[in-house]
Parts: C-alpha cells; structure tokens; sequence
C-alpha cells in the first residue's frame, strides 16, 4: 500500500506536470520576445529587448489590452452575479419551469459562437444599436452564464437549506440572509465563477470580431495585426507581459492572503 | 467575512473605474455636416470616418496621406475579416462610410444598391490610376470603386524541394507533393484554378464542368497539408518547410523571399490571375465628402509606397508602381517584365446564383470522408 | 422586509430577461433565418418561408455525417479530459491545503494568454520540423518525422483535450470540495482502508461533479471550430468549419442557420436524453 507521502508526490507530480505543459506554450512565447527574428521559426537569430520598448511607445496596442480588460471585467462581474441568482433559484425554490431555467442558463454552450455572433449582431441591428465594447461585453456575459450557474450550484446544492431557515427564524428577511449566512458560503465558488467568466472573456475572439465595431479587444487585435510579421513579437511581448503580470499578482495574494 | 467583503468592494470598484473609463475613451463617432472644401482650410478640418477594412490596413502608414493632409479628421476603423464577411457586415446595416471589398464580389453591392457612385472629378489622383484598373471599378458603366491595392495569385514554392520548378496550375494537384500542398481557403479560387487547368470559360461554368471540379478538389484534399486563410499561416507553414508548393499572392513571395527562404514564384503556362482591392462608399453615408477626400488621399504617393514596401501588394498609382527600385520588390511584381499583364487572367465579377453554388461545392469538398 | 417569495421575482427577472434578450430572441432570428430562400434583399424585410435550405442539407450525406464525426470526437474528448482532470481536482481538494486557490488559479492564468498565440507556439513544437520532431530524430529513436502530430484529427482532439483539462477540473473541484470530511472518519472507524474510502465515499460522491464536467466539455466541443482551423489541416475538419465557412465564406447565412439549427436540435437531444438516464438534479441534490 502506498504511503500518504509517496501519495501525494505522485498526484503531485501529477499537477505540476500537467501546469509544466501548459506553459510549456508560453515559455516558448518568452523565449521569441527576445528574439531579434520576426519569424515564429527557429533557429533563434539573437536577443533584444526592443520588442519590449517598443510595447510601450505602441498606443493601439495597450488600448486594445485595456479594452479586453474592462469588457472582461464588466462580463464576468455581470455573469457571476445572475449566475448566482440562477443557482439560488434552482437550489432553493420549487416551480414548474426550473428545469427550462437552467437549460436556458446552459444553453449557449451549444450554440455556436459564430451563430450567436451574427445572431447578436441581427438583433442589435433592429434595435438600432451600435457596435462597441458594450455589445462585445453583452455577449461575453451570455456566454460565460453557464460556467456561472455551473460552478455556483455544484456549491450551492452541497448545503441544504436549515442554516438560511434559521435565519430568517430569527428574523432576517431573504436579502439580508443571503448577504450573511448564503454569501460567506458560496464565496470561494463565486471567486471561481468570477475567474472562470473573466477567463472565458478575456481572450474570446468570434464574439468580439462581430460585435466589437471600432475598438478591438487584444485576440480581435493580435488577429490584425498578425499580417505584418514585424509586428508580431510586439504582440508576443504583451501577451507574455499580460500573463507575468497577473501570475504576480496572484503570487502577491497569496502571500497576503498568508500572512492574515 | 472582512476578506470577503474587501474583495467584493474592491472588485466593485475596479469594475465600475474600468467601464467608466472604458465608456469615456471610447471614441463617439460624431458626423459633422460636410462643409465645402474651399471654406475650410485642410488643415483646420474636422470631422470622423468609420472604414471598413481588412485586417492590418487600419495601421496609419495606409491612410498616412489622409492623415497629414487632415490632421484634425479621426479615422475609426472596423475589422472585416473576409470578402463575405464584410459583404455580409454591410447588408446588416453597418454603418461605416468606406469599406474595402476585392474583385469577384463587387456586383453584388451595387445589385443590392449599398454603394454610391463617385464622383471621380473630385480626386486630384484620379489620372495617375492606369485606364484598365478603373474599368475594374465600374459596374453597368458608372464608377462605383476606387481601385487601390492589386497583386498576382500564382503557385509559390520551394526551390529546394521542387527542383524541377513549376509551370502550371495542375502542380496544385500532383501526387508528387503529396502532403505538401497547400491551397487557399476559398471554394470560387478553386473554381479558378480548374477553369485554368482545363481551359474553361470562368464567368460561364456550368453544372458538369463543376461537378468536375468537385470531385477534383475533393481528391486533392488528400494531397493538401492544411488549407490557409491568411498569408502568416502559409508564410510560416513554408519557411518551416511543412508546404512545399502553394497557391500564394505575392506578398507571400516577398515575405519569404526576405526572410531568406529559398522560393519562386511560378509563372504556369495558363497564365497567373490578378486581383484588385477596391473602396466603396456607402450609400446613404451622410460624410459622402469627406469619404471622397479619404480616397483620393488613399491614391497617394506616400501611402502607396507603404503598402508596396510594407504589404508587397501593388498600388493603383501608376508613379508609385514605376518608382520601385528594391530588387526583391521588382521580382516580385515582375516589374521587368513588360509582357506580364498580359499573360495574366483578371478576376471577374461573381453573380449571386455562382457565389453561392461555387461556396456550397467548396463546402462539400471539405465535408467529404 | 423582503421575504422569500418576494425575493424570487428579484432573483428571477433579471437572468430570464438577459437570456431572453440576448440569447432567446437572437436564436429566434437565426431559426427565422433558416427558412430564408437567400440573402437578397432587405435584410429585415418579411419573407416567405421556405423549407429550400433543409431540403439542401438533407441531399448532402456528408454534413450528417461530419456531425456524427463531431459528435464522436466530442464524446472522446470529453470523456479523456474528465478522467484527466480527476487527479487535478482530487489533488487541489485534498493535497493542495490552504494552496489550493492558488495552484487553481495557475491553471487558469495561461488561457489569459492569446489562444492564437500559444497554438503557434504549439504548433512550432509539433510540426515535423519542430522541436519534438527534431529532439527525436536527434535521439535516433525515430529516423523520420512524425506527420502524426499536426494537421489532422488526432492533432485536433489531443488539443482539444490540453485545453479542456483545467476547465474540466472545476466543477470536479466543487463537487469534491462538499464532501464531508467526517464521512471519511465515519469510514476509517467503521475499518476501511484508503482504497476502500476513496471507492466508496470519494467516487460516489463526485459523480455530479464528473457528470457536469462531461457535459461542460462535451456539448460545445460538437461546435468547436477554432481548434480545427488551427491544428486540423484539410482533414481535421469538423462541423462546426463548415457552419463558420458558411457564414463568413460564403455570405449564406440561411443555410448557415440551417445547418446550426440542425447541430443545436441534435446536441439538445443528446442532452435530454442522457439526462433522462442521469437525472442530474438528483445528482445535485
């Protein structure tokens, strides 16, 4: 029988192993954004840090960072938040349409981007609307609802109802029981909804292509400028500058979050 | 509980910092009544115009001599990612003043009245454009498209692994290469391609003639690596020495051939084909002068030289085209030889009924087991 | 005071008004489309419906069964990246610590890079003059390079599988994460061994969570068409290209529609019927 120890290095090993192949891509990317060649091609011609430099004198390129941002952003905030609604009403309410509910909330899974894209892109056409990052945002939150609603039941479902009873038996009314006894609950689900929805956004690019009219976000961007091939480390420096930043950022929480 | 709460608020913050400032940078474009160009001095002119464009021609180095001249008129762009894309972009009512479709799929914006005509007395560039690049903007005799990027469509390929060269449209499909084929995405192309091959009348295929074709490309598929959508992927797919023979425009030619990539560019005894970008106007545009001044500004010298030097496609500026001097350029647009427009076939205009049989073979080619 | 009845308009209006704006009403504009003879025309103007499109689709054998191929790469692809990502989530739940929010977030932190970009780094690594290819070859162990790798189904569904792993690995999490820790007392005093634990309280236990991480992988993989354009070259096709193609190709929007209609019936009754087997509330429950 297998030690606890060795156990955990095989799973271990496991994990790590899988996150070395993940950024097995991106270390690859890194290692181009030194590269002084404009060809994704080995072999490597030499290092430069221009492609860096450059980065920063290159206007369109941090506005279409900036654009995927805030419509990442805004989306997943909007996703997480009626996702959780959805999983409140399917998890502690009895109605006849609860099961048209959730397949409603799941149903963009199935439909294809391209179609809801040009779906997405009739109807603001009736209503008038014009294209912009908002429409780009509507979209991503549609798509990101089923992650949401996901995520937020499998937690909600696991605890039953009494600790909210309780509640209200001593008199809260719903809302302020679910601000205090549901909310401290789901959190970490809703941190993982949160980061899902903002995943699924960040780097969509079918969605934003139809709808993002005159201000591209980063994947709409990259695919423009992926003609010029003296462009292209540019754009491989701020994706590899985008990924460093947020893996420092979450480092940092995690020493924060330790040292409380 | 504090945790949760800080997170939550802190969160809350940044989304509504981020969308506000989000909706605040977000240009508005504002249309401003035309003014009459004699009344305000070029320099001093505002203004906004919405483009739709392929991807990489919103750079400023494309439109540099509208920008200098206007400097105060912003240029908002939008992203077409296709022919049919953009095609389909302006039947759903997008709202750009300019957009910039290719031979082939021109007849269809006049037939369903979204181009105006224009008014070519208003460009001081119109006489540098040669007389045979205007007839190709002109649908049932009136000037509805500015030509202003072209280029050939031929077969590139390895030096190195075709030693023997190519000399016809039929190498796309020869079990030699098996696996190292790689064609462009695009079911009219392939019809072209066969209509070379096998001396058919391109505007008057019929039904046989594509079913032919058909089954032709469905067996091709078996000799073609991956099909390309853009030039970056053939581009890279051919330096790495994945594809040795492709159909290819020749920016294509010019980027591998800087890069050092042992290529040519074939010259098939069926002729290349030539294509011409054009710009449209929208019709019911309110900023129909201002538009006329963005396209004769697209004629000039600076920004053909741009789209020469940094796209290797040709400009509609006769002077631009005579002014190339880079040897790796002249081959490309094989500027030496004088004979070369005339072995070389034009795309011609697709009628609804083509477009559509010709896309759904394609289709059904790529759908094949 | 709000209670609970009251609270359930509040928490009902909002999502069924976005999805029904957003999603509801743009699917009914799509099926609409389908039953268009063409694009010509004003786009918005009534017309007469016509069943043209479906009658085409239904003389094409090969787009049925290119949806069944799909389909099929979809079930492997679900079900390899379920298997997989049950290590993963077993590891964050009950190895990982107080660690575990931030090895999940690692996970996630590459997909915040361009997926265009890391496939082109990818594919630089697979293709058979690349990194693979050329540290094999070098080895000995292979005396020419692997075309298996690149532009064809396999390429397809193994990309498909790396990238749905972490994803596959969330809901897993979740179910596990509810698991009582007391059960597995209750099971040690009551003389089971580890083994025996894990079969008898873990496994059982997760099944929702596996369940629903099938069906998150499976049911959009039956459209996936991105990865195909990518990795698949001319062979790697699936149907979910040939909608695309159809819509930013060929301009044909109603038969595009009438070939997504089509997908969107089949995988929902796919999923009806495998949850009339797995009655996944049930599950929740």
């Amino acid at each position: 029988m297998t030690s606890p120890r060795a156990r955990f290095s095989l799973l271990g090993g496991y994990y790590f192993g899988l996150v070395a192949l993940l950024y097995l891509p991106i270390a690859i990317l890194f290692l181009f954004s030194l590269n002084s060649g404009t060809l994704l091609s080995f072999p490597l011609r030499g290092f430069t840090l221009d492609w860096y430099t450059k980065l920063f004198a290159a206007d369109a390129v941090l506005r279409a960072a900036r654009n995927s941002l805030v419509v990442a952003t805004g989306s997943s905030f909007a996703a997480t938040v009626l996702g959780a609604m959805v999983a409140l009403l399917t998890t502690r309410y009895e109605f006849r349409a609860k099961n048209l509910l959730l397949a409603l909330a799941v149903l963009p899974l199935i439909v294809p981007f391209i179609v809801l894209g040009v779906a997405l892109l009739l109807l603001f056409n009736v209503f008038h609307i014009e294209r912009s990052l908002w429409t780009v945002g509507i979209a991503h939150t549609v798509v990101a609802l089923p992650y949401t609603v996901l995520i937020v039941t499998a937690r909600l479902a696991g605890f039953d109802a009494h600790l909210e009873e309780a509640a209200m038996d001593l008199g809260a009314d719903y809302l302020t029981t679910i601000r205090r006894v549901i909310f401290p609950i789901i959190f970490p689900a809703l941190v993982s909804a949160w980061l899902t929805a903002f995943t699924v956004s960040f780097d969509e690019f079918a969605l934003a292509l139809f709808l993002a009219g005159t201000t591209p976000t980063f994947p709409v961007y990259l695919f423009s400028q992926l003609r010029f091939a003296n462009r292209l480390p540019i754009m491989i420096a701020l994706a590899v500058l985008l990924m460093l930043g947020t893996l420092t950022l979450v480092i940092l929480a995690e020493r924060i979050r330790r040292i409380e | 509980m504090n945790r949760a709460r800080l997170f939550i608020s802190l969160l809350t913050t940044l989304t509504v910092l981020l969308v506000a400032c989000g909706g605040a940078a977000t240009p508005a474009p504002t249309a401003m009544p035309t003014v009459a160009p004699t009344e305000v001095p070029p320099a001093e002119l505002t203004g906004s115009l919405t483009v739709l464009d392929w991807a990489g021609y919103d750079a400023p180095d494309f439109w540099i001599d509208f920008q200098n001249t206007y400097p105060k008129v912003t240029a908002n762009f939008e992203i077409g990612a296709s022919d049919a894309d953009i095609y389909a972009k302006m039947k759903a009512g997008d709202q750009a003043d300019i957009f910039h479709p290719y031979t082939g799929w021109l007849q269809f914006y006049v037939d369903e009245g979204l181009v105006e005509e224009i008014d070519t007395s208003q460009l001081k560039n119109w006489d540098k454009v040669p007389d045979n690049f205007k007839k190709v903007g002109q649908i049932n005799g009136k000037q509805y498209f500015l030509p202003w990027d072209w280029g050939f469509t031929s077969i590139l390929y390895r030096t190195d692994k075709i030693p023997e060269g190519v000399d016809s449209w039929a190498a796309l499909m020869d079990p030699k290469y098996a696996g190292h084929i790689s064609m462009w995405d695009d079911g009219p192309g392939a019809v072209t391609v066969s209509s070379y091959i096998h001396g058919w009348d391109e505007t008057k295929i019929t039904p046989e003639q594509l079913t032919q074709a058909q089954a032709e490309w469905t067996a091709q598929r078996q000799l073609n690596l991956f099909y390309w959508a853009g030039e970056p992927e053939l581009v890279s797919g051919m330096a790495s020495g994945d594809v040795w023979a492709a159909y290819a425009w020749q920016g294509a030619y010019a980027t591998l051939l800087g890069q050092g990539v042992p290529v040519a560019y074939a010259n098939p005894k069926e002729g290349r084909n030539s294509w011409i970008g054009v710009y449209g106007i929208r019709k019911g545009t309110k900023n129909y002068d201002l538009a006329l001044k963005f396209l004769d500004a697209k004629l000039g010298v600076a920004t053909g030289n741009n789209v020469v030097n940094l796209f290797y496609y040709g400009h509609s500026n006769g002077d631009v085209m005579k002014g190339i001097t880079d040897p790796t350029l002249k081959q490309a647009f094989s500027i030496d030889d004088p004979q070369i427009l005339q072995k070389t076939n034009f795309t011609p205009n697709l009628t609804a009924k083509q477009r559509d049989d010709w896309t759904a073979m394609w289709a059904e080619v790529k759908a094949a087991p | 005071m709000l209670d609970r009845r009251s609270a359930f308009w509040l928490l009902l209006f909002p999502p069924l008004l976005w999805l029904g704006l957003f999603l509801l009403a743009p699917l009914a504009l799509m099926a609409a489309f389908s039953f268009r003879a063409d694009l010509s025309g004003e786009l918005l103007q009534a017309w007469t419906p016509t069943l043209a499109q479906y009658a085409r689709l239904a003389a094409v054998g090969s787009y049925w069964r290119l949806l069944g191929v799909s389909a099929g790469v979809a079930l492997v692809v679900a079900v390899s990246a379920t298997a997989l990502a049950f290590p993963v989530a077993y590891f964050l739940a009950f190895r990982a610590g107080a660690r575990a929010g931030l090895y999940l977030t690692l996970l996630l932190i590459p997909f915040w890079t361009s997926y265009l970009l890391r496939v082109m780094a990818l594919k630089l690594m697979l293709g058979s003059n690349g990194v693979v290819n050329s540290f094999l070859l070098y080895l000995g162990v292979i005396h020419e390079p692997i075309a298996l790798l690149l532009y064809n189904r396999f390429a397809v569904v193994l990309t498909l599988i790396y990238v749905w792993i972490p994803f596959a690995a969330l809901p897993i999490l979740a179910a596990l994460q509810r698991i009582d820790l007391a059960l597995f007392e209750a099971a040690a005093d009551l003389g089971a061994p580890p083994p025996a634990q894990f079969w008898r309280v873990t496994a059982p236990l997760s099944l929702p969570g596996l369940f629903a991480a099938f069906f998150m992988v499976f049911i959009p993989t039956v459209g996936e068409y991105v990865t195909p354009l990518l990795v698949g070259g001319s062979q790697g096709m699936l149907y979910g290209n040939i909608v695309q193609d159809f819509f930013t190709k060929a301009a044909n929007w109603p038969f595009g529609a009438a070939l997504s209609m089509i997908m969107l019936v089949g995988t929902l009754a796919l999923a009806a019927l495998a949850l009339r087997v797995v009655d996944l509330r049930q599950l929740l429950q």
